[in-house]
């Protein structure tokens, strides 16, 4: 339930539109009740063939339709400006407060489940709108007017007429149990099957590697087969519930009416016009909805977990937040220090455990470990992404805590492994992290980041869209122009975390050298998976489960002979074996 | 039309269920003109004549009536339905066994998306169209014909009254529809363009962060929204218009027949009873009126679900069996390429005479940069594409002429790319080999690697991975996918790229299992890592779809040439800084 308060706490700012709404609800349900009783106006001066005005017959009964539509129309409109409001409201809401959260909750949820917050969860709150709060007025409204209207005719004819009612009911909730179930059966079904198939179809490949098509097929008809098997059951559910549902409410009630009806029209105690009014309200205006407001109760149970959905990450609290009177980090020079840092992700366990490391402006760091060391970690404290639980880090003797979080993310650039280029054209993604860069210093990024050639050759050169309309970069491109994209952003501070997928020895030389321009006179920290880029760095840190194990430069740390010195030999191991078995190898060394 | 007589086609072994519900059909849409006739009954008959007893008959009737018409439209809507699931049944059954014949190619070619979409949305479509468009098209066309004749047999003028209506009726429909389906289409676009924006920019939070842009995407997000929320109130608006005059149209054609109606009753030419059967029977004229006209929408959107549908069906796989194929029982492992041409697409060849033989129990690297053909040239060992020219062969004979089956049987691939399923992890070991031991299972994972990781696990082998499972790193999956291929036990085997992603510790332990695993076997390794491949019997050398050199490390690292270059490259830093220290 305090979902729905909270609901009604946010929507609470459209009260004056709501009002509007239910006004014209109330005019629109008043305006469905007339024409039974002009039928019976009509009948009864026809059948004692008094006087009876029928210009003033067809007045009315267009008139009532114009004045209907007329309001139906606003009514109409202002529910759907409504529902369209709250719900871009909610996704700005959302959008904008998902954006504030850090990257940590971005990793545990799923991309496809906050989308769907965004999409689904918020269209749901339509059915709370329109069908919850315009059906109950109107509904309300409706019922309460025609069994008023048909007990005022006649009492004792409008409670045989509905003595069917209580089996109408009870027919329907019989059945809408295993309606339920089933439908929810079938959901589940089509969502293996696609699924299954949405997996089958992208491994093909290993499908047919280990020949396997038949199993696979045999596997799809058991699932198919089982759908086909609970959508047949679904329908002989529902169309059980309404044929019955028809049955009663349309066949004995009906017949009730006309039965017992009939003979008070005999014995003068009802007009026939009289009988043929109850005869229209009792079929078309009791049942529809008296099922609407039994379903009310599902349409609440369902937005409540949408409703649900969306205040838990809105509640979600950002991990690192400005203080309140956070200054703008001034221009930096690059000095790093990291003073007795600890970290946990996770209360009660450490993942970064006391780390000092001092890194001066224009070096460059490289971390080294086995996965799950901490060096991304490392890195992503840097960033902000996460504050330090224990000691502080600092950018030219800031603590980055007390400064603005914009303006450390500003002078701190990133390059990660897996490249993430936008679906617009290429320019766009150079200057996205400068959007006022001109055409010239794009093209000098560009060129700087070894791809300014490949991008010129295209026909359409920087305004070429890449992603999903239109070209596909090879893994090498893109990952230069994240580097084109970095250099533009000129940050002070550099985070790059190296690329383990394998490219070419000729795509990776073009990175290297980007990377080694992208890199002068930065401050810069690697998370170094290949020895070769590990060697030039200034300062090589080794980290092993949070600490740090040994820390200097390539050679100081091959004197040590500790642990980087067993993984330098690892590598080259082959090849140090490979070059004493064949002396054309040295002598092909030697040329260089 | 001819995707209709296909689609009958579909419908034909169920012929007696079809003719059944258009029997049914046709008595069913006849029952709701009969209420009306019964309470003109009582009106003009019983009650003037003060019949008591004919009322009882009333009830009884209505009742027997309902009765009969629940029973049939029971049946007739469960026929309906059984008859829509089974096409879709049959439909996909034929689609799914269809597309795993198809070959490769076809796969490259074609986004797996798009490939649901026929096998869900499209037949899902046609299904709809079956049980729902087509037969209420039937019921709307025989309850208008129905109603128009008793209409007409009543009073033809009135009857002309009513009817003359219907095309103000239809023709407002048309004129607003012809708008409001363009903006649906519209705001679909939008929609997805929503989603487009939404999907990639969740998926490269990290970037937006890091380059402090997180206002500015909200801003952009917005707009998109802002523009569904355009095209919506359009949308609306328009819908709510046609309504609204359709409505008035309604109340006029209603409102005409009452009062010339009231007009012939007080002439005598009409019963009371007769004008309110009347006015009942003309509310069931204008919507199937609408839907009837309307019907060729949903006939040309059904169309293009089926054309889709049947495009599929009717791709020709390009690798299909000889007549004459022989299954190669157990295989040496012998592998002869003869003057191979082969391009993805003919005119753009990627491997250009390509002549190799490898003897069974060889081990063979292929190395050459991006695009030289090395995955294409194992591709074609496995059969995946059949060659253009040339020939491959394997212990003699042409792949072409082989059970494509009992050749893949004995090849095992590593693929660049590790693809598992969304199972336990022992069934994605055994996915190449259903009836394994577990002794056998624990083997594969201990020589990828793995166990002591699978181990640790809350659930061990039987942890689930994927959607609902655990998330495995790149070189897990990797390490998955060597494990899965080894417990094949492949005559030939094929490790394209298959540990690129291993930090050099894990790829120190899975080399030694694979080195071990080579033993014995044919083998083709791609690898980009020079590390790996020395301990090949031969090297393979290509470049621009060509072998361009062929011999032991030793030799080829003498010759200048691209492997050369390529070992260079690679250690060319490294190298400067070792003779350094070496030097110190």
């Amino acid at each position: 339930m305090g979902n729905f308060v909270r609901f009604l706490r946010e929507i609470r700012q459209y009260a004056r539109l709501m009002a509007v709404i239910a006004f014209l609800t109330v005019i629109n349900s008043a305006l469905t009740l007339p024409p039974p009783m002009i039928l019976r106006y009509l009948t009864d001066h026809l059948m004692q063939r008094t006087s009876v005005n029928l210009p003033g017959v067809f007045t009315l009964i267009t008139g009532i339709a114009i004045g209907s539509s007329f309001v139906g129309y606003w009514l109409t409109y202002s529910i759907t400006l409504l529902g369209q409001r709250f719900k871009q409201d909610m996704r700005r809401k959302l959008y904008a407060h998902m954006q504030t959260l850090s990257l940590g909750f971005f990793e545990k949820s799923q991309t496809g489940k906050l989308m769907s917050n965004i999409t689904n969860d918020v269209a749901s709150l339509d059915q709370l709108i329109g069908g919850g709060f315009v059906n109950v007025i109107q509904d309300t409204v409706m019922l309460t007017a025609v069994l008023f209207i048909v007990f005022n005719i006649h009492a004792k004819l409008a409670l045989i007429a509905l003595a069917v009612y209580p089996l109408y009911i009870l027919n329907y909730l019989a059945f809408i149990g295993r309606i339920k179930k089933t439908s929810s059966d079938v959901r589940d079904q089509r969502e293996v099957l696609y699924g299954d198939l949405q997996e089958k179809l992208a491994g093909v490949q290993v499908v047919r590697s280990y020949a396997k098509e038949r199993y696979e097929v045999r596997q799809f008809v058991g699932e198919t087969r089982n759908l086909l098997g609970l959508n047949v059951r679904m329908t002989s559910l529902s169309t059980g519930l309404w044929t019955i549902a028809e049955f009663i409410g349309s066949g004995c009630g009906t017949g009730l009416l006309l039965w017992y009806g009939g003979k008070l029209v005999i014995n003068g105690e009802l007009s026939a016009g009289s009988l043929m009014a109850f005869y229209g309200y009792i079929s078309g205006y009791i049942y529809a909805p008296t099922v609407r407001m039994i379903q009310l109760n599902d349409q609440i149970a369902r937005t409540n977990t949408a409703l649900g959905r969306i205040f838990y990450t809105l509640d979600t609290k950002p991990n690192v937040n400005d203080k309140p009177d956070a200054l703008v980090l001034p221009d930096v020079r690059g000095d790093v220090r990291y003073e007795g840092v600890w970290f946990e992700y996770e209360t009660g366990q450490p993942v970064i455990k006391g780390v000092d490391l001092d890194v001066k402006a224009g070096q460059m760091v490289a971390f080294v470990g086995q996965s799950g060391s901490g060096k991304t970690t490392m890195v992503n404290l840097l960033q902000r992404h996460y504050d330090v639980t224990g000691g502080r880090l600092t950018i030219d003797g800031h603590d980055i805590r007390d400064v603005q979080l914009k303006s450390v993310r500003q002078q701190v650039g990133v390059v990660i492994q897996e490249t993430t280029l936008f679906n617009t054209t290429i320019r766009e993604n150079i200057r996205y992290g400068r959007l006022d860069a001109t055409q010239e210093e794009i093209q000098a990024a560009a060129e700087a980041a070894n791809i300014a050639h490949v991008i010129e050759a295209l026909p359409r050169g920087y305004d070429t869209r890449i992603g999903e309309h239109g070209i596909k970069l090879s893994g090498g491109e893109k990952q230069r122009i994240a580097i084109a994209r970095a250099i533009l952003s000129d940050p002070r501070i550099l985070i790059l975390d190296e690329a383990t997928s394998s490219l070419d020895s000729e795509t990776e030389g073009l990175i290297q050298e980007a990377l080694d321009r992208l890199l002068v006179g930065r401050t810069s920290f690697i998370v170094a998976h290949r020895l070769s880029t590990i060697v030039k760095a200034d300062k090589i840190v080794v980290m092993e489960r949070g600490v740090i194990r040994e820390s200097g430069s390539h050679h100081e740390l091959l004197a040590a002979d500790g642990i980087y010195a067993g993984l330098y030999n690892q590598q080259f191991k082959v090849a140090l074996e490979g070059q004493a078995e064949s002396p054309q190898a040295i002598a092909a060394r030697a040329e260089l | 039309m001819g995707q209709f007589g296909r689609l009958l086609g579909y419908l034909k072994p169920y012929r007696v269920r079809v003719s059944m519900a258009v029997f049914l059909l046709l008595c069913n849409s006849l029952t709701p003109i009969a209420v009306p006739k019964i309470v003109q009954y009582v009106i003009d008959d019983v009650i003037p004549h003060k019949r008591y007893a004919a009322l009882n008959t009333v009830f009884f009737m209505i009742v027997a009536l309902y009765l009969a018409r629940g029973i049939m439209s029971f049946c007739l809507n469960y026929l309906i339905g059984w008859l829509g699931q089974r096409i879709v049944f049959d439909l996909r059954f034929q689609s799914y066994r269809h597309l795993n014949r198809l070959s490769l190619s076809y796969y490259d070619t074609r986004q797996t998306g798009k490939i649901m979409a026929r096998l869900m949305g499209d037949i899902d479509f046609i299904q709809q169209m079956v049980s729902g468009g087509f037969v209420q098209f039937l019921a709307d066309l025989f309850s208008e014909f129905a109603v128009l004749v008793v209409l007409f047999r009543m009073q033809p003028r009135l009857g002309l009254i009513a009817v003359c209506v219907i095309p103000f009726y239809v023709l407002n429909y048309k004129m607003f529809i012809k708008h409001i389906r363009p903006l649906s289409e519209q705001l679909r676009e939008k929609w997805d363009l929503m989603l487009g924006v939404l999907q990639e920019k969740l998926a490269g939070i990290s970037v937006v962060k890091a380059f402090v842009r997180e206002e500015y995407e909200t801003d952009r997000f917005m707009d998109t929204v802002r523009e569904n929320f355009d095209i919506g109130m359009t949308q609306m608006r328009l819908n709510r218009k046609l309504s609204a005059y359709a409505q008035i149209i309604r109340a006029l054609g209603t409102g005409m027949v009452l009062w010339y109606g009231g007009i012939l009753v007080l002439h005598r030419h009409l019963l009371v009873g007769e004008l309110l059967a009347f006015n009942a029977l003309i509310a069931q004229l204008y919507d199937p009126a609408v839907r009837v006209v309307d019907f060729n929408v949903t006939l040309q959107w059904t169309a293009s679900a089926m054309e889709r549908v049947f495009e599929t069906l009717d791709t020709r796989p390009e690798i299909v069996d000889a007549q004459n194929a022989v299954t190669i029982k157990s295989m040496q492992g012998a592998v002869e390429l003869e003057a191979v041409r082969f391009g993805y697409d003919r005119d753009q060849p990627v491997l250009r005479d390509v002549t190799l033989r490898v003897k069974p129990g060889e081990i063979i690297a292929i190395v050459g940069p991006s695009g030289a053909g090395k995955t294409t040239l194992v591709n074609l060992i496995a059969r995946f594409y059949d060659v253009n020219s040339g020939r491959v062969l394997i212990d003699g004979v042409d792949l072409r002429n082989v059970r494509l089956e009992s050749v893949r049987r004995q090849i095992g691939i590593v693929s660049q790319e590790s693809l598992l399923f969304s199972v336990s992890l022992r069934e994605n070991i055994k996915y190449g080999f259903h009836d394994a031991t577990d002794d056998q299972i624990l083997q594969a994972a201990k020589n990828a690697d793995l166990h002591n990781f699978i181990l640790n696990l809350p659930y061990g082998y039987d942890t689930k991975i994927g959607e609902d499972g655990i998330k495995l790193s790149v070189g897990q999956k990797q390490r998955m996918s060597i494990a899965r291929a080894t417990l094949t036990n492949p005559r030939i085997l094929i490790l394209d790229d298959a540990t690129s992603a291993l930090d050099s510790k894990t790829e120190a332990n899975v080399q030694a299992a694979l080195e071990r695993l080579m033993k014995g076997r044919t083998c083709f390794v791609i690898a980009h890592r020079l590390s790996t491949i020395m301990n090949a019997d031969r090297i393979v050398v290509m470049d621009g779809g060509r072998i361009v050199d062929v011999g032991t490390h030793a030799e080829l690292v003498a010759r200048t040439g691209v492997y050369q270059n390529l070992y260079n490259e690679q250690y060319k830093s490294a190298q400067t800084h070792e003779f350094e220290s070496l030097f110190a």
